[in-house]
């Protein structure tokens, strides 16, 4: 499989379910140039507490979940609590130690750099 | 014989595949417009919960990525629009590998079940959503009942 395609690929074998309640796939963009992996998920609701961002073994997880406080009484409900996962094949030999991750306005921003080996390099073609 | 049922065996796993991958490309299909596939049933953009508190209505709005900048909420009478504009973060010079989010201007309107008090309606926005305190007009508040006794 290409490394295109190893970004993209979602995880398609959900684990056993231990726990009740919506599991939701965050919607997500994904960018990349020379230096890094750029990804954006979709989080309303989660704040930083409840949210988890694991990298390990090339797997990159995103796990949070959130919390409606209101005990009113609905007229009508289109979201409620929630619990976001998602699971994402990464290429070997993203720098793990610069991770940088951000959460504003319920929007993850999660900056994956490349290691020196992932990066394209110039060869100089030198005539003979 | 039984090579030929094999046959029709082989025949009906293939059009399995093939029904999978359909089904697949549908899903995708619909995440490329923003909408996951248990959303696609639900009418309307952003999603919204309205809460009855006696006296005042709550309203919780999901609008991840969107600041107060780009947010408009007007009341009106029983009316509540709730319009704005999700501005890109895509970056420049970045290849894109995936387009889930969208990037789209959205505006929905509800029609509320009473009259509020459009001056006095409180509104904030945290981690993505919105929350909206709405006190019904005098008229509509519940008022306690006195009871007399003859």
């Amino acid at each position: 499989m290409s490394e295109r395609m190893n970004i993209v690929t979602r995880e398609e074998n959900s684990p056993e379910l231990t726990r009740q309640g919506v599991v939701i796939a965050p919607l997500v963009d994904i960018f990349e140039n020379d230096e890094e992996i750029l990804l954006f998920a979709d989080l309303p609701g989660v704040n930083q507490e409840n949210l988890s961002v694991n990298l390990e073994n090339n797997s990159l997880t995103i796990a949070g979940s959130r919390k409606l406080e209101t005990r009113n009484q609905a007229v009508f409900e289109e979201f409620g609590d929630a619990e976001y996962r998602r699971v994402f094949s990464m290429p070997q030999g993203l720098d793990t130690e610069t991770v940088k991750a951000e959460l504003k306005d319920g929007v993850l921003r999660l900056h994956l750099p490349k290691s020196e080996a992932l990066k394209p390099r110039q060869i100089e073609v030198k005539a003979g | 014989m039984l090579t030929r049922w094999d046959d029709v065996d082989r025949m009906f796993q293939a059009m399995d595949v093939f029904r999978n991958r359909m089904n697949r490309l549908f899903t995708d299909f619909d995440r490329g417009l923003g909408l996951m596939p248990d959303q696609a049933a639900i009418a309307g953009w952003p999603r919204t919960n309205l809460y009855d508190a006696g006296d005042h209505l709550e309203v919780r709005v999901e609008l991840p990525g969107i600041t107060v900048q780009d947010l408009n909420v007007k009341v009106l009478g029983n009316s509540l629009e709730i319009s704005g504009e999700r501005k890109s973060l895509t970056p420049e010079g970045y290849s894109v590998h995936r387009l889930e989010r969208g990037e789209a201007g959205f505006s929905r309107r509800f029609t509320l079940p009473v009259e509020v008090q459009a001056d006095q309606v409180e509104a904030i926005l945290q981690n993505g959503i919105l929350s909206l305190r709405l006190p019904k007009a005098e008229s509509a508040r519940p008022r306690k009942i006195e009871i007399k006794t003859e």
